[in-house]
């Protein structure tokens, strides 16, 4: 069981200290050998170990390296950007990476604000179509629009994982 | 001729006169209001660029981003007519006029705007360049000081627009595409390529980069942010970046810097982030023999004239103990037990030659022992292992250098030579490495830094330099020089009161200035207009930066840039509700022990815990 885990946290190097300690003494007080009902002592041990190994910043840093690092468990490598154009399948899966990490972004930015700019571009469309209907002029317009809208937006949006 | 005649004369030319330049106004004027879509879009445009302080750059890129819509309708009307013809422009700004309202007005904007937007706003780039040219050569204005007011003006708003671009969460990540780090929101730029974000690419980084600033100036936002956007960049590259960074000032400011450095590169990617002394340790008897006997005389201070005599001797006795064919030693204790005429001794004894020098070198050894001794206690454990630079994908070391001068200065010794050995060795992976070194003037009496860039040029680590004057960059003004003027990186200057060595790097531009002749106490309209050369990165506008404010110069240009605070992707490190407390298998209750509820203070059951 990784250190986290023991401890019920999230494996995050940035927890701190506080967040640490307050989890081990809740595990702690509800498991201490020392309670009338006897405890449980095999989990306070779980947990304390994984406290001694998290109290301080550099050892929740080395615990997370060893979680993220290649050869332990959770294995994610950074992913590795070659030079020259990608070839179409790797282009397709990193548009559906972009693609599904979308909303994240857009939890994390500023959807306020996107949401206006999206209801601003989508009302100025439909005066468009209602003002002049059938010309070719109102999808040049949209088009104009909606290009407004996705360099505008962008700003809006957090950056995507590990940028 | 008579007096009369020549009156009639001069008048009827002033007339003509007024009349061409009346009928040429009333022309254009005509012509903007037949045209008033694209007067209305070149309105708007100007205003907006003068109002926001943008480049006419910005509205010439606004016009080309417009052309798709041009393009859009244009194929529209061949799919609706099925045949290419001329756009029916004029009919639909005929109808337009018939009739005057403000709902037709409209559509008739919106039918002409495919065409309308995007010729508007190149006009408006047009206008507002030739205005830019105008009031900064002093043909325009109406008040001398025009081009002044103008220019501070122009810096207030372009400074209030890159602040209100680096707020955007998205606009300045830690790392753009192409490898590219993003420094925050382009204020002026200035032979430089203007871009609303300014970016310099990673590559910069691994070369020699200066950064000056005065504390408290965002010099520590600045060098974190290229710190992240260098490791981002390698990794993604897959160049198993390692960033090595000597904070030689040390200090709390120090632990908060390192800590919020942790936090970032862990955003960016790093797995490892080791902070030294306080919570890593480093050996440097894993060094080469022949590296480390030179290290450690090095690190001991030796003077020169009668005192060479005894350098000599420390170096030749340094050089028995380690290179001693036991081999090296494995730490500290082990090589001060070396230095005794004993060991040395038994140690070379099927080498007559070095035993020989051994004895001569006898009743120096003690002296030799204590100095060393002396010197390796006051630099403590956090050297002698165990450990090497390439266990951790980032090392932050924090030096005292501002409490323990010569204690940090055989520190940076150590460890640049420790990143040297890294970078060369020929059995380790290869890594892109890159030396920051922050405040390096506090340690830099014994190891200069024009030393530390000619290492790292030649072992191929970026080396980065920062200090808080043009002073602090080295003791000397040769030695200044040759750190600012080989900076092939860029040079960073933020606010700083004496810039104008640093500004005299990035060279001068051709200007034109007008002089006005006078007639009473207004302009006449004669005057001339010469070449002069003007600063390219004006030392009054670095001295007026606020904080934050950066001025970066290279190959002759500068650009002038409002720096983003680095925050990671929050996406990286995914937010999770931390539970308030995980289920548990209760244990059943024992029915025979007393109830005692948990005591009221845990501290009394537990002990005191970590302390915080």
């Amino acid at each position: 069981m990784n250190p986290f885990d023991a401890l019920g946290l999230p494996a995050r190097p940035d927890l701190t200290d506080e967040q640490v300690r307050a989890a081990w003494r809740r595990i702690a007080a509800a498991t201490h050998p020392d309670r009338p009902d006897g405890g449980d002592p095999a989990r306070y041990a779980q947990a304390s170990a994984a406290y001694a190994e998290l109290r301080t910043p550099w050892g929740r840093s080395e615990a997370y390296a060893d979680l993220t690092s290649p050869e332990g468990p959770g294995t994610e490598p950074l992913p590795v950007i070659p030079g020259g154009p990608l070839p179409p399948p790797m282009q397709a899966a990193r548009l559906t990476a972009a693609i599904g990490c979308l909303p994240a972004r857009i939890w994390h930015g500023r959807p306020l604000r996107l949401l206006t700019r999206a209801l601003a571009a989508a009302l100025l469309s439909l005066g468009v179509l209602a003002l002049i209907p059938g010309q070719p002029a109102a999808p040049a317009v949209i088009t104009g629009l909606i290009t407004w809208f996705v360099l505008t937006g962008r700003g809006d949006l957090a950056p995507p994982p590990r940028r | 001729m008579t007096v009369w005649s020549v009156l009639k004369v001069t008048v009827v030319l002033w007339l003509l006169r007024k009349a061409a330049r009346l009928a040429g106004r009333l022309l254009l004027a005509a012509l903007a209001v037949a045209a008033w879509p694209v007067t209305l879009t070149a309105a708007a445009g100007y205003v907006a660029a003068w109002l926001r302080g943008w480049p006419p750059v910005r509205l010439g890129r606004a016009a080309a981003w417009a052309l798709p819509v041009t393009a859009v309708w244009l194929a529209a009307l061949v799919l609706r007519d099925h045949r290419w013809q001329a756009p029916p422009l004029t009919a639909q700004w005929e109808r337009g006029w018939r009739q005057l309202s403000a709902l037709s007005l409209v559509r008739t904007f919106l039918l002409l705007a495919p065409a309308a937007v995007p010729a508007g706003l190149g006009l408006a780039a047009l206008l507002w360049a030739w205005r830019i040219y105008a009031i900064t050569t002093g043909i325009g204005g109406r008040l001398a000081s025009a081009p002044m007011v103008f220019d501070a003006r122009q810096w207030r708003r372009q400074a209030r627009t890159a602040r209100g671009r680096v707020a955007a969460p998205g606009a300045v990540p830690l790392l753009a595409s192409g490898g590219r780090i993003p420094v925050g929101g382009t204020i002026r730029t200035v032979g430089h390529r203007w871009h609303p974000v300014f970016t310099v690419p990673h590559q910069m980084c691994g070369r020699h980069m200066v950064i000056v600033g005065a504390t408290g100036s965002g010099k520590t936002n600045l060098m974190i942010r290229l710190w992240a956007g260098w490791f981002t960049a390698a990794a993604h590259a897959g160049q198993n970046p390692l960033l090595v960074v000597l904070d030689c000032k040390g200090g709390r400011d120090a632990r908060r810097k390192a800590d919020r450095t942790r936090r970032l590169l862990h955003g960016a990617g790093a797995r490892r982030v080791a902070i030294w002394p306080d919570e890593a340790r480093l050996t440097l008897w894993d060094l080469p023999p022949d590296d480390l006997a030179v290290l450690l005389y090095q690190m001991v201070e030796t003077g020169d004239g009668a005192a060479a005599y005894y350098a000599d001797i420390m170096q030749a006795v340094l050089t028995l103990a380690i290179t001693a064919p036991t081999g090296p030693p494995h730490n500290a204790a082990e090589f001060l037990d070396r230095l005794d005429a004993r060991w040395l001794e038994g140690a070379w004894a099927r080498h007559p030659g070095q035993a020989a020098r051994a004895r001569a070198a006898a009743r120096h050894l003690p002296d030799i022992q204590l100095r060393f001794s002396t010197l390796l206690g006051r630099l403590g454990p956090a050297l002698d292992g165990p450990g090497t630079l390439a266990d951790a994908d980032a090392w932050y070391f924090i030096l005292e250098g501002t409490r323990e001068p010569s204690v940090a200065e055989a520190q940076a010794m150590a460890i640049t030579e420790l990143a040297a050995h890294t970078a060369t060795d020929p059995f380790g992976a290869p890594r892109a490495m890159l030396l920051a070194a922050d405040d390096y003037s506090a340690v830099s009496r014994r190891v200069p830094l024009s030393n530390l860039y000619e290492r790292g040029r030649s072992l191929g680590i970026g080396v980065q330099v920062s200090a808080q004057s043009w002073h602090g960059l080295g003791g000397s003004e040769d030695e200044r020089y040759r750190i600012a003027a080989t900076a092939d990186g860029g040079i960073w200057v933020l606010q700083t009161p004496h810039p104008e060595p640093l500004a005299a790097l990035a060279g001068t531009r051709r200007v034109l200035e007008t002089a006005h002749k006078f007639i009473g106490a207004t302009w006449g309209n004669e005057g001339t207009t010469r070449q002069q050369r003007a600063w390219t990165a004006d030392p009054d506008v670095i001295r007026r930066m606020d904080v934050g404010q950066a001025c970066y110069i290279r190959r002759g240009a500068a650009t002038f840039v409002q720096v983003a605070r680095p925050r990671p992707s929050p996406l990286t490190l995914t937010p999770a509700p931390i539970p308030a407390c995980p289920a548990m298998p209760v244990p059943a209750r024992r029915t025979d022990a007393v109830p005692d509820p948990v005591p009221p203070s845990l501290d009394d059951v537990f002990g005191p815990g970590a302390p915080l």
